[in-house]
């Protein structure tokens, strides 16, 4: 059972989800902001995306813009950005449990109205057999190798980016808020404000990432985007170290392999579903029993940076935790005073 | 009217399922994700009781109340103790892992296909144009005394004060000689047996599938976050307005957005008074001002 074209889909759907948990490491790894609607982003992403290149009025639906790809796949990704940032809007008034909460409902909200507009999504039904670049180039055997390279390029793109984004001083500034809010707000930060945007940005990624996940599927009904996949992706970064990029992806390619490559084994047909949760689960609750830092932790990946800084001041993480009312919300990696 | 007998049936279900997430949360403080899981293995232990055992239903309701509380402390003392320490968010991706582990349990022990009781509600009462059955006041009436009982428990027993000892100062109840580990217990067999009974209760209402968790603990999150996360009576009343807002919004929007209602309140909530409807903490700056 080792065909080459099964691990090249799985290389795939992890780095897919590669590509989540690096945003979602932005925007809750440095933003600290909680967010559980990442299958609503994604959703939007996604039927904006396929609704804008419908192109055959047969399927029944209100518009039939017909966008070539190219078009439709960045106009999603703005799209994507408005949907966030009229949830941003409200849900960052709100803080820690409030502000998860209210990202979650949003999400559900998102995914209620794919199922019920169906005049625009075609509800339940949803579109199938949906086009991909680039594949007249090659048979659609193969085409498999061609989707890869194409999320590995995507991937590289988004590692680019969102260390970018890490090292600048806007990625500090951040981490800084996150960290010690007050502190953040003292040195003249516009910290809402940078939240908003980072929400924002969140969005246009995620709604980019999205025709990625369809052309891996080639469907798509509201039942993908339901609360399961935001926990995955939370999963991933959690596994792989919230605060660091690499961690997201390694995070996303351990957890992906794991739970694609039990279905090489053979078992009951009867649990064969209630594998994946199982070690989904499972592997969550190991690593933040056993490394809750996660395998990559936020010091490794800031460690050249906080080297050259360790002469003027102690880490970030231990400046003020008294002093903040973001205690609970700087995650796992914030009990790492390093001495 | 129909409509609103309707909600105050499921927001007392939703109430009762609230409840035990809302202690645990005043008590250990975090989200506890895995709640939700509890009720839907309450309500398959229930239904396989009930209908491969013949048991009576409130027999197979009392023992699976029971059992899933038990389970409850045990999956407290192995996954949750342990990193209690590490804080409210390696919690709450703790309680996401438990919930996909129950989840997994559960499909592996009961499958993904739906479930009935196939109870009988009784005779049909009929009040000025408004139906109620028998079965479905016996719910109700269970779901208050029930609750009633917690509060019984909670106000009139040495063990129920050390509760809201705990609730309020953890640190303070420790040093004050409270037995914290006990009482801790205590806080996690109530907590899954609440969601147990709710479980039974909703799978008798409807029915059971393995997808139940995922959907109620959207609800439960809206009723709790409602109810203001600290305060009990908060809850219950939560749970009641958000099952009639669902179960009323009915007649006037399409039915297939009876859950965006839910959400759509919380959302509302949230923004315009995010500590909830009865917040304990706005009425003692009320009363300090």
């Amino acid at each position: 059972m080792t065909n080459p074209v099964f691990w090249v889909g799985v290389l795939t759907l992890a780095l897919i989800y590669a590509n989540l948990a690096m945003v979602l490491n932005v925007e809750s790894g440095w933003g600290g902001m909680w967010d559980l609607g990442v299958a609503g982003l994604l959703a939007s992403g996604a039927y904006f995306y396929v609704i804008l290149g419908v192109d055959d009025p047969e399927l029944g639906t209100r518009f039939v813009p017909g966008l070539p790809m190219w078009l439709a796949w960045p106009l999603a990704a703005v799209f994507t950005g408005l949907v966030a940032l009229a949830i941003a809007l409200p849900s960052l008034r709100l803080r820690r449990e409030y502000f998860l909460i209210t990202t979650l409902a949003f999400a559900e909200i998102i995914r209620q109205i794919a199922v019920i507009q169906a005049d625009l999504t075609r509800g339940t039904v949803g579109f199938s057999s949906l086009d991909r670049p680039l594949d007249t180039l090659v048979e659609a055997r193969s085409y498999n190798y061609v989707l890869l390279g194409i999320v590995a390029f995507a991937t590289l793109v988004m590692y680019a980016i969102t260390r970018r984004i890490g090292l600048s001083s806007y990625g500090r500034t951040l981490r800084a808020a996150r960290d010690n809010e007050a502190l953040a707000l003292a040195l003249g930060k516009r910290v809402n404000r940078m939240r908003i945007k980072t929400f924002v940005l969140a969005g246009v990624l995620i709604g980019a990432v999205a025709p990625l996940y369809l052309f891996y599927i080639r469907a798509i009904t509201p039942q993908l985007f339901a609360p399961g996949i935001t926990f995955t992706v939370w999963t991933a970064l959690v596994i792989g170290g919230l605060g660091s990029i690499r961690g997201g992806v390694l995070g996303a390619v351990v957890l992906i392999v794991f739970t694609q490559g039990v279905r090489l084994i053979e078992i009951d047909p009867q649990y064969v579903s209630s594998i994946e949760p199982f070690l989904v689960g499972l592997l969550l609750v190991l690593v933040l029993r056993f490394r809750p830092d996660g395998l990559i932790s936020e010091r490794n990946t800031f460690g050249a940076a906080r080297l050259r800084s360790r002469g003027r001041g102690p880490v970030p993480a231990t400046a003020g935790a008294a002093a903040v009312a973001v205690d609970s919300s700087s995650g796992p990696a914030e009990p790492a005073p390093s001495a | 009217m129909q409509n609103v007998v309707f909600g105050i049936i499921t927001g007392s279900t939703l109430a009762v399922a609230t409840i035990g997430f809302a202690m645990v949360y005043r008590t250990e403080n975090f989200l506890n994700i895995a709640h939700a899981q509890m009720m839907a293995l309450g309500g398959f232990i229930g239904v396989v009781l009930v209908k491969s055992y013949g048991w009576n239903v409130f027999v197979a309701g009392a023992v699976t109340v029971v059992g899933v509380g038990a389970l409850g402390v045990v999956v407290a003392a192995v996954f949750f103790r342990p990193v209690r320490h590490l804080g409210g968010t390696v919690l709450l991706f703790t309680s996401i892992g438990v919930a996909l582990i129950l989840y997994a349990a559960i499909i592996a022990l009961f499958s993904t296909q739906a479930r009935f009781y196939s109870v009988g509600f009784g005779t049909r009462y009929e009040f000025a144009g408004i139906n109620v059955l028998t079965g479905e006041l016996v719910i109700v009436g269970l779901a208050f005394a029930s609750i009633i009982a917690l509060q019984l428990f909670l106000n009139g027993t040495g063990l129920g004060r050390a509760v809201r000892a705990t609730a309020s100062n953890d640190d303070l109840a420790r040093v004050r000689g409270v037995p914290v580990r006990r009482v801790s217990n205590t806080i996690w067999f109530i907590s899954s047996a609440f969601g147990a009974m709710a479980g039974v209760m909703i799978g008798v209402l409807s029915s059971v599938n393995a997808e139940i968790g995922w959907h109620h603990i959207l609800t439960v999150l809206a009723a709790a976050v409602l109810g203001g996360l600290r305060s009990l009576s908060g809850v219950i009343v939560a749970g009641l307005l958000l099952g009639i807002a669902m179960d009323v919004s009915v007649l006037f929007i399409n039915s297939s957005y009876r859950p965006v209602v839910a959400f759509g309140v919380l959302v509302a909530v949230l923004v315009l008074r995010p500590e909830g409807i009865l917040s304990v903490q706005r009425r003692k700056e009320a009363a300090v001002a």
